[in-house]
């Protein structure tokens, strides 16, 4: 049946198309080529002969997460921070109101690290600042906190933003010495902290034998990786290397060995 | 040693950098020449220092705003030249 259909249709062309008649006589009749057919995995196209599998869509582990309004730029905004700008000549610089030592860090500290998130000017340079400069000068104040800290370190890690991830590692890394029993207090919440810097471990530019110059800026976030882990292992107490190696399996210990 | 209005006699600038030029460039980034003129206007007996380093840690401004230094040096050597000393 197939094959008189063809020889029909055969007969038919050379009135239509006289140019290629000729080269359509010559050849073999041609076999049935099955066009093939795109299908998504595991459905039942995806099982037909003909049908060429899609590879997985990109799970975005990568891609960067929209960002939220934080709570850091409402306060800021209606003037709640008892903190000034100071432009001088070497840069910025934050002049308190009140001294540090006076204010309740339960209420500033998780508010200046939900201010982590945020990316654009001044927002960004208040967070920054006064989180150095509350840790620098909080002393034991700091150690009760720490539960309060780990959502907002969460929520900045999980926006997977290169910037806001420097920032958070390097915050993290001074959070570690910025008193005692701070590094041990951290240990039981690796689980929330660690699974972005297990993605992002190896986030290194391979240049070959080119400069990285973001290396000499301290921003390459494979190594900032390397160096917050390896604060948290020396200042974790004997059981941080186990719940980093839980977390993050790559892991290797800079103490042990 | 804080007397009521000491005025200095002679101003120079630093060249090297030391833990002196360190402390007076926390006063002068504060707004104040050095230590002295800082009691006299603070009033008060006795400077914020870090124990570690003995450098200076916290110190009131003009407007009541504190200003809070690290516990490192703070001091590049491209600012030194900028910090003055005066001599009474």
């Amino acid at each position: 049946m197939v094959a008189e259909k063809e020889t029909l249709s055969l007969n038919k062309c050379p009135a239509k198309l006289p140019t290629r008649t000729k080269l359509l006589a010559q050849q073999p009749l041609p076999v049935h080529q099955p066009h093939s057919l795109v299908s998504e995995g595991f459905t039942v196209k995806a099982m037909m002969k003909n049908s060429v599998v899609r590879g997985p869509p990109s799970a975005g582990a990568f891609k960067e997460r929209p960002t939220k309004p934080t709570a850091f730029r409402k306060f800021y905004e209606r003037g709640d921070f008892p903190i000034a700008l100071e432009h001088d000549s070497k840069g910025n610089k934050i002049a308190w109101k009140v001294e540090i030592e006076k204010l309740d860090y339960h209420h500033y500290l998780p508010l200046f690290f939900d201010g982590l998130c945020e990316m654009t000017f001044p927002y960004e340079f208040f967070a920054r600042q006064g989180i150095h400069d509350m840790l620098e000068h909080g002393g034991n104040k700091i150690l009760p906190v720490i539960p309060q800290l780990i959502i907002p370190i969460k929520n900045a890690l999980n926006l997977r933003n290169r910037q806001v991830i420097c920032v958070t590692l390097k915050v993290l890394q001074h959070l570690v010495v910025s008193a005692e029993m701070v590094g041990e207090a951290l240990v039981p919440y690796y689980r929330q902290i660690l699974p972005i810097l297990n993605i992002f471990k190896n986030k290194n530019v391979n240049s070959g034998d080119g400069i990285d110059y973001s290396q000499q800026k301290r921003e390459n976030i494979g190594d900032l990786i390397q160096e917050t882990l390896e604060a948290f292992e020396r200042y974790g107490g004997e059981d941080a290397f186990i719940n980093i190696k839980y977390m993050v399996p790559t892991y290797e210990s800079c103490l042990l060995n | 040693m804080a007397n009521s209005d000491v005025k200095p006699k002679s101003i120079s600038r630093a060249k090297k950098w030391s833990e002196e030029i360190e402390n007076l460039y926390r006063f002068q980034q504060a707004g104040y020449r050095d230590e002295i003129e800082y009691k006299q206007v603070k009033q008060v007996s006795m400077v914020d220092r870090w124990p570690e380093t003995g450098y200076v840690k916290k110190l009131q401004r003009r407007d009541n705003t504190f200003y809070y230094y690290n516990k490192q040096r703070e001091c590049d050597d491209k600012e030194v030249h900028k910090v003055k000393i005066y001599a009474y």
